[in-house]
């Protein structure tokens, strides 16, 4: 449905030039549901606001169903409104000074459908009743709440029949209750409709929740492209690893295949194709702790420094040697107190080359 | 806090003169004799204007040439700003930077080059059709009210464009853009979202221009006075300096007041209009610009073909012909023979030892007005803004008024005031001080609203955090809210500089002997004497005077804020 190859974007800023975006390539399925996420100047907007005709790119292409909309080559770029797509935006962007109707209707009759003012009216009608606004026909826009503009832009999108719907930050603008709410419409009514959705966000459990694929973006590059599982248990390096919530690192040598010499002793890795000096990681989830001495591989023994009871988790932090692991365990495991084991399970340590940077930002 | 009292005094102080002005001149109006004589009061003036045809006709006057101004102006700044904000048109920088120099322009400069090319005599654009067509009388006159309105629309056109882009700026782009993607094109989009959008933005902006016109004076003096046509204010102006009769102190405040009446009419439906078009107006807080509009080859070579047209017309050609006849001692069309009797002549023949004293007078006031404006107008914005006062929504509306009230009548009030009120205190008349003083009156508005909107956006804690840690009002101000507002006050600083030295209205009144004469007065002198063509000597001496004070704007002062004056 949307297939882009080498896709790059430079921005001036001041005197410098940017790179928003860097040898992006992409492919998007009919029907699926496509999560752009990643943390703000990380390129996910441009590379949407490029597909969606409202940024010209500096290289590469963008084919939208099978159909070239822009090639750098070509010297193609066709503008948005020659582009089958609904969109949603940031703002809403509901138009003041027209209605309810008025702000679908404006794009049924003069839109690329050019609808007859009956034919358009069924249709305000059904999109509409989708996002359940039956009765707001003649509201001025302006007079709507938050929630009530995300709706209407919603339902403006989806009434041009688009197979594609591009959404950036939609939810971003509404409280947390809400968010929740809406979140699950949209999902249902994507998946109701067959729609082909893509769709940007910063917000990890949103992109989690929503998506059926995600790519993770950063510095104007795509970092990983998967399911959410495969995100959350294989990231490909550190910077995903990161995004997906916190994770505990210790610095280390690779020793031979499955074996880590790091600061807290030798450590056994699943298959871990590295060599040199590495990064393990482990989730705080993932770590155990036991409150008598087993001994045995990836066992510790540490002295808790703090532990509190969080009501649906305990979170406890453990000194091992000079370092400190944070551990989350089940409400039912009881607050930890004095000396515990902890256990690092090889099958959920991931090992990456030492990085330059740690952090996503 | 201690010094409070400071601050509102220094804000008072500035205020009620800008009140005992206003009465003065409703006063005025109701004085049977002149001054000096016993006062009796009468409705009589107010009898006289309303029953005097030519009353009417001077309103249809104004009314004609305000609108003119107003159609005129928005025929070249809504396209213009339209371009400028929303295409991919080349060289911004440099359309942006003509434009404010445009704004720095004085009238009265441009003024005398369009009579130079549209004069039914000696216009050389008539002389040209008359040649061309053989035609029995000149087809253009420039002495006409349309004629004045063309001429003041394209000196607002500067003031015009800058309210309009900020129109543009303060939109929301995704409007448009969620037009695009949902299939309308650019013409529908410019149709259904962008013009309803911004048509009360452009509203406000033609009632902010109609009402500088209705009040303008430079224009209606330099072209109409001369040819008998009156606005209001040259009406006013001849009133209080007649050629033959002697000064009607009393008519003069009978029309003012009208004309006060109109334009704080005016001012009260621009504030409806702009608030109506602020409900439009969402600030997403995201900082991008929307996609440019392409325009291609043949929309880029319309597109220079307005503005080129537009910058030749209204600054470029006025600019030459001032130029052309400076040189010659008549003035006739370029020709040949004319080429001949080129010579610095007119130069060497200008008042140097007068234009040295007016430089001079007029730097006094380009250095004193602006520093002593910032300095009770940072008292007013505080007081309006942080004072907690129960009175300060009064303080301001007073700040207010100046930018209402037609600048010629505030002089006029002064003058009476110096003349016939004060005379025995101070002797103000005919001097630099008065000069000063209303200068800084009428620029109260303007420096008001750059600072309010400047300490809008300063958090009062900042200033909560050093009163707590000890520090008085003064200190504070001079520690705390001068450096974070800086910006602001050296782009209004320099901004008040420029327009004290190109200001004509106020010193048409006040300044009547050398011992206060300014730059603009001495060109007026010599326009008036009938020797045009050393007027035009002297104006160009005059602009380059300018120039240093206009880079140094540039440099220093301008960072963009351009669209804070609107």
């Amino acid at each position: 449905m949307i297939s882009i190859a080498g896709l790059g974007k430079k921005f001036l800023s001041g005197e410098q030039t940017v790179a928003a975006l860097r040898g992006i390539d992409l492919e998007v399925a009919r029907g699926e549901f496509f999560v752009l996420l990643g943390p703000s100047g990380s390129g996910k907007t441009t590379l949407l606001r490029c597909v969606a005709g409202l940024e010209k790119p500096d290289e590469g292409e963008i084919a939208l169903n099978g159909a070239p909309v822009f090639s750098h080559r070509r010297r193609l770029c066709a503008a948005p409104e020659e582009r089958e797509i609904g969109m949603v935006f940031q703002s809403y962007a509901i138009w003041p000074h027209l209605t309810v109707a008025e702000n679908i209707g404006l794009v049924l009759t003069h839109g690329r459908a050019r609808l007859s003012k009956k034919a358009a009216a069924e249709r305000i009608r059904e999109s509409l009743a989708l996002v359940q606004l039956e009765n707001f026909e003649n509201r001025p826009a302006r007079l709507l709440s938050g929630g009530q503009q995300q709706r209407v832009a919603l339902a403006r999108a989806l009434a041009v029949n688009s197979a594609l719907l591009l959404m950036d930050e939609p939810l971003s603008n509404l409280d947390a209750r809400l968010r929740e709410e809406v979140r699950a419409n949209i999902k249902r009514l994507a998946t109701q409709l067959g729609s082909t959705v893509l769709y940007v966000t910063h917000d990890q459990i949103e992109a989690m929740v929503l998506a059926d694929r995600i790519a993770v973006m950063a510095h104007g590059e795509i970092l990983q492209v998967g399911n959410p599982l495969e995100l959350y248990r294989r990231p490909a390096n550190a910077l995903v690893a990161e995004f997906f919530g916190s994770i505990n690192w210790l610095g280390g040598q690779m020793l031979e295949a499955n074996c880590v010499e790091t600061e807290l002793g030798r450590l056994s890795v699943g298959d871990a194709c590295q060599s040199g000096a590495v990064v393990v990681g482990i989730r705080p989830e993932d770590v155990r702790l036991e409150r008598a001495f087993n001994g045995g591989e990836n066992r510790i023994e540490g002295k808790v420094t703090r532990s509190t009871f969080l009501g649906d988790q305990v979170v406890t932090e453990v000194k091992l040697r000079e370092k400190t692991v944070m551990a989350k365990s089940m409400p039912d495991a009881g607050l930890f107190a004095d000396q515990v084991t902890v256990y690092l399970p090889k099958e959920r340590l991931v090992v990456f080359p030492e990085r330059a940077a740690r952090s996503v930002d | 806090m201690k010094g409070r009292g400071w601050a509102v005094g220094i804000a008072a102080a500035a205020l009620i003169p800008v009140l005992g002005l206003l009465l003065l001149v409703l006063w005025m109006g109701f004085w049977q004799n002149g001054p000096g004589e016993p006062v009796v009061y009468t409705l009589g003036h107010y009898r006289k204007i309303f029953s005097d045809p030519f009353t009417y006709k001077t309103f249809l006057n104004t009314i004609g040439f305000a609108a003119t101004a107003m159609l005129v102006s928005l025929f070249f700044a809504v396209p213009t700003a339209w371009l400028v904000e929303r295409t991919d048109v080349p060289c911004k920088n440099l359309i942006l930077m003509l434009v404010t120099l445009g704004a720095l322009l004085p009238t009265f400069f441009t003024a005398m080059g369009w009579v130079f090319l549209l004069h039914p005599r000696i216009g050389i654009v008539n002389r040209y059709l008359v040649d061309l067509f053989s035609l029995d009388a000149a087809p253009l006159n420039i002495a006409s009210i349309a004629g004045m309105g063309w001429v003041e629309g394209l000196g607002l056109s500067s003031i015009a464009f800058i309210m309009v882009v900020a129109t543009y700026r303060t939109m929301d782009p995704s409007l448009e853009e969620a037009a695009r993607v949902h299939g309308l094109g650019i013409l529908r989009t410019l149709r259904y979202v962008t013009l309803p959008l911004t048509f009360p933005g452009i509203i406000a902006a033609s009632i902010y221009v109609f009402t500088i016109a209705l009040s303008a004076f430079e224009v209606p003096a330099i072209i109409g006075m001369s040819n008998k046509i009156f606005t209001f204010s040259t009406f006013i102006f001849y009133k209080i300096q007649p050629l033959e009769e002697l000064p009607s102190y009393g008519v003069a405040g009978a029309v003012s007041t009208v004309l006060i009446i109109l334009a704080l009419l005016l001012s009260w439906s621009y504030f409806r209009v702009l608030r109506f078009s602020h409900r439009y107006a969402v600030v997403t807080g995201k900082a991008y610009r929307p996609r440019l509009i392409e325009l291609g080859a043949t929309g880029r070579t319309l597109a220079w073909l307005f503005l080129g047209g537009y910058f030749v017309v209204a600054k470029l050609m006025p600019f030459l012909l001032l130029i052309w006849a400076a040189l010659l001692r008549y003035f006739q069309p370029p020709s040949w023979a004319a080429l001949e009797q080129v010579s610095l002549n007119n130069f060497y023949g200008l008042p140097w030892k007068l234009l040295l004293h007016g430089a001079w007078n007029t730097l006094i006031l380009m250095l004193a007005v602006p520093t002593l404006t910032l300095l009770v107008c940072l008292a007013i914005s505080w007081t309006v803004l942080r004072s907690g006062l129960r009175w300060r929504l009064v303080f301001d509306a007073v700040a207010f008024l100046p930018h209402a009230v037609p600048h010629l009548i505030l002089a006029i009030a002064a003058m009476f005031a110096t003349l016939f009120l004060l005379h025995n205190a101070f002797s103000l008349y005919g001097s630099l001080t008065i000069l000063i003083f209303v200068y800084t009156v009428s620029r109260i508005s303007f420096a008001t609203r750059i600072i309010n909107n400047s300490l809008a956006q300063i958090h009062p804690e900042l200033e909560e955090a050093a009163f707590v840690g000890g520090l008085r009002l003064v200190q504070v101000m001079r520690k705390i809210l001068v450096p974070l507002l800086k910006p602001a006050l050296v782009y209004a600083w320099f901004w008040m500089a420029l327009l004290c030295y190109r200001e004509l209205t106020m010193a048409s009144v006040l300044v009547t002997s050398q011992a206060n004469v300014t730059l603009p007065m001495i060109v007026w002198g010599l326009w008036l004497g009938g020797s045009l063509n050393q007027a035009a000597a002297a104006n160009l001496v005059v602009l380059a005077f300018m120039v240093p004070a206009v880079l140094l704007y540039f440099i220093f002062g301008r960072r963009g804020r351009v669209t804070e004056a609107a």
